[in-house]
């Protein structure tokens, strides 16, 4: 009877169990940079205990809210504090999503039409002019460097360059790419073949990627959010009936589809979840059950410093990726204090979130530039963006620094080994 | 994932611990389930401030001499090497205080209570028997901050013979918070007192309100990451300056999070922020690995394991209608079985349930029905025995036990 009581008495979102500490608070990047934003204890479980009374004590000031999350991993009871935030936004915010908002949220729709005009689209994207009817037509802010977009989308070169020879492996990998490398950065998708090649998994794309809709969620597109969900999770539910293990390069991608999809837009994730993971997380539990040694060049000497991602924090996963980069003989790593970097998706792209943005970014920015690095690492795109504009430092994925590092032939003569040792 | 150690739990504790052995060459991991209890800290560090009746103590050393068998104190060995030990632990870290393991001062607390503690952070109020070190001080407040009850400690101040006087302050940034009136706790105006130029113009504010006061006393609202800026604006004001305890969230407890966490990183320890050590695969009286929370399908393998989980607040220690239990492993606690017994109805009274906690043998090894677990070891308020809020015990417990637990593993 009592354990039943106990168990009853759990709200969705552990709400009850806040004892109102503040401690999320003390976290928050938003709370004591922005002072119009009423923080994350009084908007999530203070503010439920009246919205669940009446919906008219909704504050609009919520969207300021990040969708970080740094306030779910500082509580120290347990209470999903930006799940609550989020939720309540969905539940009883009533305005619709602004033109710029569509736009910036359409991560797909807009990628596409840049890459078929890619280098009109980056001309005009630099354009003072440009620039300056975003800053005032669409409010964007003119400050923002928006990442450039890639002449060949990555899929296109896949199909081209990678995907004939990816049967000839004995084992498999389906790959979400994520916009990012589709439209921006094929680069990371490349070096993520690469990788898995030496490895000995052969790469595939999914039957069909829809963007993960991280964007779309922080707009309030919900239902187009769930309608492009519903199409990856079909698609990977037919990469796993495979025997695939989907990986991504991205944690904020990663994330969305293997929490926010439940969490917040109510889908049934539970069959997928634990086949989708990050390449990093695939690669370094390999090595840790003894199935898989990476060789790396001797010559490889680089000065890194890691950034921890706001949904890499959440997820827990910093250390599969910093424990993989260690891996590294001749990488030099530097751990940054974990601290959101202030973009969060498309947020720091809209002009009234601009200098919070940067704001929140500073203590970052700062510590980067006294850490005398070569590069940064995250696992996030958006991070790479803002930590690339406002320190000038490149930032590379660890799945690209891993490629540049491995030394392919003895990688792939290393596992070939492996396997005759094992047979015999 | 292979470790040396693996630390459950990433507060004082847990991180002096994880410091101890990480500094003797080990591979350590501590896993950390949120913040922890260190952001209720008070700016002072507890050994022993009360004895088993109640009294006040002067000399920690010779009184924890007194305290019943059952007190975890008695399982750490030489108490005042421990307690230097640690507190040169902490100051590695970059966490500077005053004070000795065998003479007591006196601490202010956030509503004015004088207190005997062990060891204050640098720049705080510290107060020698029962009288200030001077005779007329100006008590100033943030303007719309209300976790520092400026009367209570005025009164508390004027009971020990000073002349107070207090006096609010502020600057444009520091108005333009108050516009998120919930917000105004200690740590968000730490951070709008994020740099050198408005930490300049606030000693000036402070110099030019401070009128004939022959020191200044100011809520501990400086420095959330290191104490740079709070010793900059001692420097910058021209009087002597004290800073005094708030209601939490603690600016200098989170401070002491932060530069400890960085210290067990600095020599190589990895620090899993947000996880929780789920279930352990136990094989006889030994621990082979433990799961977490996040990290699904990998299992953390040591050959020694320390519980540093806290109690119940931490979730070190779970009750419910009929018993109290360590959630994780199921260890061996010490409790009462009758629950009308846990609790005293007056709430000022020593509350029986301060002391249930793991039981554990003479090196601090846990138990499971019976039986020592011979590679698991606790530390800390997980511990039977203590009622830090009787004895005024806390971080000392913390702290020498985990000191001990560090010895006994590397012997
Ligand atoms: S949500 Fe968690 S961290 Fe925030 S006030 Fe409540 S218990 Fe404290
Ligand atoms: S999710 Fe991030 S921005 Fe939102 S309340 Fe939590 S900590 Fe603040």
């Amino acid at each position: 009877m009592a354990d039943e009581m106990q168990l009853n008495n759990i709200s969705e979102n552990n709400f009850e169990q806040c004892l109102k500490c503040s401690i999320c608070t003390a976290y928050c990047p938003v709370s004591g940079v922005s002072p119009l934003y009423p923080g994350p204890k009084q908007s999530g479980p203070d503010g439920e205990r009246y919205r669940l009374k009446d919906p008219k004590f909704f504050n609009e000031a919520l969207k300021m809210c990040l969708n970080c999350k740094r306030c779910e991993v500082a509580c120290p009871n347990g209470v999903n504090v930006g799940d609550i935030i989020q939720k309540a936004r969905m539940k009883y915010y009533t305005g619709k999503p602004k033109l710029r908002d569509m736009m910036l949220a359409n991560t797909d729709f807009v990628g596409s039409m840049a890459t078929i005009v890619a280098p009109i689209a980056n001309f005009a994207l630099g354009l003072g002019v440009s620039k300056a009817v975003m800053d005032t037509v669409m409010a964007i802010d003119k400050h923002r460097t928006f990442p450039s977009y890639a002449a060949t989308k990555f899929e296109s070169w896949f199909k081209k360059h990678a995907a004939a020879e990816q049967d000839k492996y004995s084992k498999h990998v389906s790959f979400f790419h994520g916009c990012y490398v589709n439209y921006n950065y094929p680069q990371l998708g490349k070096d993520l073949v690469k990788v898995m090649n030496a490895c000995g998994y052969g790469v595939h794309l999914l039957d069909k990627e829809k963007c993960c809709g991280t964007a779309l969620i922080a707009n309030g597109l919900y239902g187009q959010a769930k309608k492009q969900g519903e199409t990856n999770m079909e698609s990977m539910r037919q990469a796993i009936a495979k025997g695939r293990t989907v990986v991504t390069t991205s944690s904020t991608c990663t994330f969305t589809m293997r929490d926010e999809y439940h969490h917040l837009l109510d889908m049934e994730t539970g069959d997928v979840r634990e086949h989708l993971t990050l390449a990093t997380r695939f690669l370094f539990q390999l090595i840790d059950e003894g199935k898989l040694k990476l060789a790396f060049r001797d010559d490889y000497k680089k000065r890194v410093a890691y950034h921890t991602a706001c949904h890499m924090e959440r997820m827990g996963w910093v250390v599969y990726s910093t424990q993989l980069l260690k891996m590294i003989p001749g990488l030099d790593l530097v751990m940054l204090d974990s601290q959101c970097c202030g973009i969060s998706g498309t947020y720091g792209f809209k002009k009234e979130n601009y200098e919070t943005s940067q704001k929140i970014g500073e203590p970052l920015f700062k510590a980067i530039a006294e850490a005398n690095v070569e590069a940064v690492s995250t696992d996030c795109e958006t991070c790479k963006w803002q930590i690339e504009m406002s320190t000038g430092v490149p930032v590379l994925n660890p799945i690209s620094i891993i490629a540049d590092a491995l030394d392919v032939e003895k990688t792939i003569e290393l596992n070939k080994n492996r396997i005759i040792v094992l047979r015999n | 994932m292979k470790f040396n150690t693996v630390v459950m739990g990433g507060g004082l504790t847990g991180l002096t611990c994880g410091i101890a052995l990480a500094k003797a060459g080990q591979r350590v991991a501590v896993v950390a389930t949120g913040q922890s209890s260190l952001l209720f800290a008070s700016g002072s560090l507890d050994l022993l401030g009360y004895d088993a009746q109640g009294a006040p103590v002067a000399n920690p050393v010779e009184a924890i001499k007194t305290l019943p068998e059952s007190h975890p104190y008695n399982k750490v060995g030489d108490v005042e090497a421990l307690a230097a030990e640690a507190q040169a632990l902490l100051a590695e870290a970059g966490v500077k205080t005053t004070g000795q393991a065998t003479a007591n001062h006196n601490r202010l607390t956030p509503i004015g209570a004088v207190k005997p503690t062990w060891l204050s952070l640098d720049g705080y109020l510290t107060i020698d028997g029962d009288k200030l070190p001077y005779n007329k001080v100006a008590l100033m407040n943030v303007i719309g901050y209300l976790d520092f009850p400026t009367k209570f400690i005025a009164d508390g101040l004027r009971q020990m013979g000073a002349d107070v006087e207090i006096k609010p302050i502020t600057l444009p940034e520091l108005n333009e918070a108050r516009k998120s009136p919930t917000e105004m706790r200690a740590t968000n105006i730490a951070k709008v007192l994020g740099n050198e130029d408005i930490v300049l113009r606030l000693a000036a504010e402070i110099n030019a309100k401070a009128g004939d006061a022959e020191a200044i006393l100011l809520p501990a609202v400086l420095g959330i990451k290191e104490d740079v800026l709070a010793q900059l604006l001692k420097k910058q004001v021209s009087k002597p300056m004290h800073y005094v305890a708030t209601i939490p969230p603690s600016v200098p407890g989170a401070r002491m999070q932060a530069l400890l966490r960085k210290r067990f990183e600095a020599l190589g320890g990895t620090f899993l922020n947000g996880d929780k050590v789920v279930a352990g695969e136990l094989a006889g009286d030994t621990l082979k690995s433990v799961e977490t929370e996040k990290l699904v399908g990998t299992k953390l393998e040591a050959e020694n394991y320390v519980l540093a989980t806290g109690s119940f607040m931490g979730r070190g220690l779970v009750s419910d209608y009929e018993k109290v239990y360590e959630p994780v492993f199921g260890l061996d606690v010490d409790y009462i079985a009758e629950r009308p017994e846990w609790t005293h109805d007056n709430v000022f009274e020593a509350q029986p349930y301060m002391e249930f906690g793991v039981k554990t043998d003479a090196q601090l090894h846990v138990m499971k029905d019976g039986n020592v677990i011979n590679n698991v070891y606790a530390a800390g308020q997980v511990l039977s025995g203590n009622n830090k809020v009787k004895l005024a015990s806390g971080e000392g417990v913390d702290m020498l036990t985990a000191l001990a637990v560090a010895k006994n593993i590397l012997k």
